[in-house]
């Protein structure tokens, strides 16, 4: 990269624009701002910034429809920004196709952590894709099948390693229930959760240091689970 | 089947002896039959009596028919027995004719005598009737008052009026239908007893008071025709069911009122507590940040974060509050609505506990859960509040440095979970409403808090069907709650690996 990516902003508060353009230059990023809907799909074509963030309450198009729209012609990361912290609107963007989700108050840190995981992920998905995943002391080696905790083969089922595998291929993303027990069962419209809940559990007492305490397979309440490597 | 069959007999067998022709019939024949035997028996004794004793004789089965048929047979008896003495017992025998003008009184002394006994009797006999059909309606009218009295619920006023009704009259089935009234629908309900009438339903009776027409009262009638007196009681049944629907809705609006006046208190204060609560967060970060913008003053780095993590805590206590209230909000309005899915409780616990790790620094939080807890259908979010507040309001009231528990078991078809802290004994006056809205055991200027946080809970627990409630314990508190184990009747499914 020879340039500082270029990160859009979709939000009609000036408070938030004001903050977040200093602090996101401060931190080595260049920044445009669009006060609606439609200036942001304009910016987001015109631009093509790496990151896009986005605020759900917009005064002109909801930003679900804005994240729904954006996806049709781009794979651009999309972070929804909002106060809105219902688990079903949550739930809703990422499955328009948004990539992570953060709550109006936020704490930087974490907007930044995100920033770059989307960053990350996007660069992955330009071509070189990582196969080893690290999430210290546990390694899970995608091409080899293999999961190591300290260097040591961790034994897995065949659907405990599907599951792993998934979340650590969407490290430190969150994933909705539903999305995961579609690609681990196939299961379409399920309320199955229960499922989940037991293999999730099996995996945590398999890999966590402390499985009640877990450091690696993170719950994302009411919304799914991230697979959080050490960065 | 074959005593369904009996039954039918037996009710068709009613019906046919109560025809008004047969019945006729069988009153004539009783009527001459007994006059017969009467005959027969006289003539067996005729030796030993004389005409007169004869005479007042007759009068008795005169007097037995007109008391159990009524007035025409009695009259009918009276000329029939007027006859039948003339034709057996004056001479000559078995002839109308009269020779003696001494019987000839007798005859005619009887025949006024029959007329006047039995004309004496059937009214008195009526009057008593009357009073009985009075009494009777006394007795129905106050058993539908007393039923009506004290209901609000304008579907149990239709239940009642139609029970009563049908208990009443002789109707085969009756239905009472309330009209719609502010936001409450229309209300039918209707009932059949077991008399056979006709298919469709004859008569519709306004349930009107002095102001509006609340309803109407439907009757499919039996056999028998309504006579005045039923009419009339009928009438007061309308009359009583039209007022017990209007004094109903009229509670009802009260209640509603009372409610708005409730909820304007509440308001009231909500607002002084909240605004309280606001203030502080709001003095404290102002505080910090104007400090932190004088430039005449070098701050040295501790006090710089010093002042920024203060500004960063009560942000989150502001975010906090506000989403209380809002939770309140939800809950006030109904519109908490838990998106149950199969959670763990321990996963929950331990994810309330990892975030509140800075507030509950000065406890040490005990965790006794079964391994083999099942799954409990529930929303995470909210049941992470609802521990956040348990555990919030124990860091408060429990001093520093104690144990808070929490445990969990399996009981029946539910999961108990309790929450136990050593706060002080709490008087059982306030153990009823320490889980109403902005109940405060403490002044508020001792500990803080909005008051909320237990009724959220409460919200929150029974929007899972469960319930909630606190104990005094000998070495501390207790918080109790239950969270029903099925989902939609449903225990969770188990996968076997394939």
């Amino acid at each position: 990269m020879d340039r500082d990516p270029l990160i859009l902003l979709v939000d009609d508060e000036p408070q938030i624009q004001r903050a977040l353009k200093t602090i996101l230059v401060a931190n080595h990023f260049r920044i445009i701002t669009a006060v609606n809907g439609e200036q942001g799909l304009a910016l987001a074509a015109a631009q093509s910034p790496d990151v896009i963030i986005l605020d759900l309450t917009l005064p002109d198009i909801d930003g679900f429809e804005v994240c729904g729209q954006i996806r049709e012609w781009s794979s651009v990361p999309i972070i929804i920004l909002s106060v809105r912290d219902n688990e079903r609107d949550k739930v809703t963007a990422l499955d328009k196709g948004a990539d992570d989700y953060l709550t109006k108050p936020f704490g930087i840190e974490e907007l930044l952590a995100r920033i770059r995981v989307a960053l990350r992920h996007s660069h992955q998905a330009l071509g070189n894709k990582e196969t080893i995943i690290t999430a210290d002391p546990i390694v899970v080696d995608l091409a080899r099948h293999l999961v190591t905790n300290n260097g040591e083969e961790v034994k897995l089922t065949a659907t405990e390693f599907k599951l792993l595998a998934y979340l650590a291929a969407h490290s430190d993303r969150v994933l909705t229930h539903q999305t995961i027990m579609n690609y681990v069962w196939g299961f379409v419209e399920s309320d199955h959760i229960e499922y989940l809940r037991v293999y999730i559990n099996q995996l945590r007492k398999k890999i966590e240091t402390n499985p009640d305490d877990p450091k690696i397979l993170i719950t994302d309440p009411g919304i799914g689970y991230r697979f959080k490597t050490s960065e | 089947m074959t005593t369904k069959r009996a039954e039918k007999i037996i009710v068709w067998g009613r019906n046919f002896f109560r025809h008004p022709i047969l019945v006729i019939i069988f009153k004539l024949l009783g009527t001459g039959l007994s006059l017969y035997l009467t005959t027969i028996l006289f003539q067996l004794f005729e030796t030993y009596l004389a005409v007169q004793y004869v005479a007042l004789l007759y009068l008795l089965p005169v007097i037995l028919i007109t008391l159990f048929f009524g007035l025409v047979f009695g009259l009918l008896a009276a000329l029939l027995s007027f006859l039948t003495f003339d034709y057996f017992f004056i001479q000559p025998y078995h002839s109308l004719v009269v020779h003696k003008p001494q019987d000839l009184i007798t005859l005619v002394i009887f025949l006024l005598v029959a007329i006047v006994v039995s004309q004496l009797l059937w009214q008195s006999k009526k009057s008593s009737q009357i009073a009985v059909a009075r009494e009777h309606e006394a007795t129905r009218m106050y058993k539908l008052i007393s039923a009506l009295a004290g209901l609000t619920d304008t579907t149990d006023i239709a239940r009642v009026l139609v029970k009563q009704t049908l208990d009443t009259f002789h109707f085969s089935k009756v239905q009472v239908q309330i009209n719609a009234w502010e936001d409450e629908p229309v209300t039918t309900y209707s009932l059949a007893s077991a008399i056979r009438g006709k298919e469709t339903p004859s008569m519709k009776k306004d349930l009107q008071t002095s102001r509006i027409i609340e309803g109407e009262l439907v009757i499919w009638p039996g056999r028998n025709p309504l006579n005045n007196e039923e009419a009339r009681l009928l009438q007061a049944f309308c009359d009583q069911g039209a007022l017990a629907i209007e004094r109903a809705h009229l509670i009802n609006r009260e209640n509603k009122t009372r409610v708005l006046e409730e909820s304007d208190r509440i308001k009231t204060s909500l607002l002084n507590s909240v605004s309280h609560e606001l203030r502080s967060p709001l003095a404290a970060i102002k505080a910090s940040v104007s400090s932190l913008r004088i430039e005449a003053v070098p701050w040295d780095s501790d006090a710089r974060v010093e002042l920024l993590t203060t500004v960063e805590e009560e942000t989150d206590k502001l975010n906090l509050l506000v989403g209380n209230l809002l939770d309140m909000s939800r809950i006030e309005a109904g519109a908490l609505d838990p998106q149950k899915k199969w959670n763990s409780i321990t996963e929950i616990i331990n994810s309330v506990i990892r975030k509140n790790r800075a507030n509950l620094a000065e406890h040490s939080v005990v965790l006794r859960l079964p391994e083999d807890l099942p799954l409990v259908p529930t929303d995470f979010v909210m049941m992470e509040q609802v521990f956040t507040n348990l555990l919030s309001n124990s860091t408060k009231y429990a001093p520093a440095g104690s144990e808070i528990e929490i445990s969990a078991k399996e009981l029946d078809d539910h999961i108990q979970v309790r929450v136990r802290n050593q706060s002080p004994f709490v008087p059982e006056e306030h153990l009823k409403h320490i889980f109403d809205k902005f109940h405060r055991i403490t002044q508020a200027d001792k500990v803080t808090g909005t008051g909320l946080g237990l009724s959220i809970c409460k919200g929150i627990i029974e929007a899972h069907g469960g319930k909630i409630w606190a104990e005094n314990l000998p070495d501390g508190f207790s918080f109790f709650f239950t969270l029903p184990g099925k989902l939609n009747g449903q225990l969770p499914t188990k996968l076997e690996e394939s």
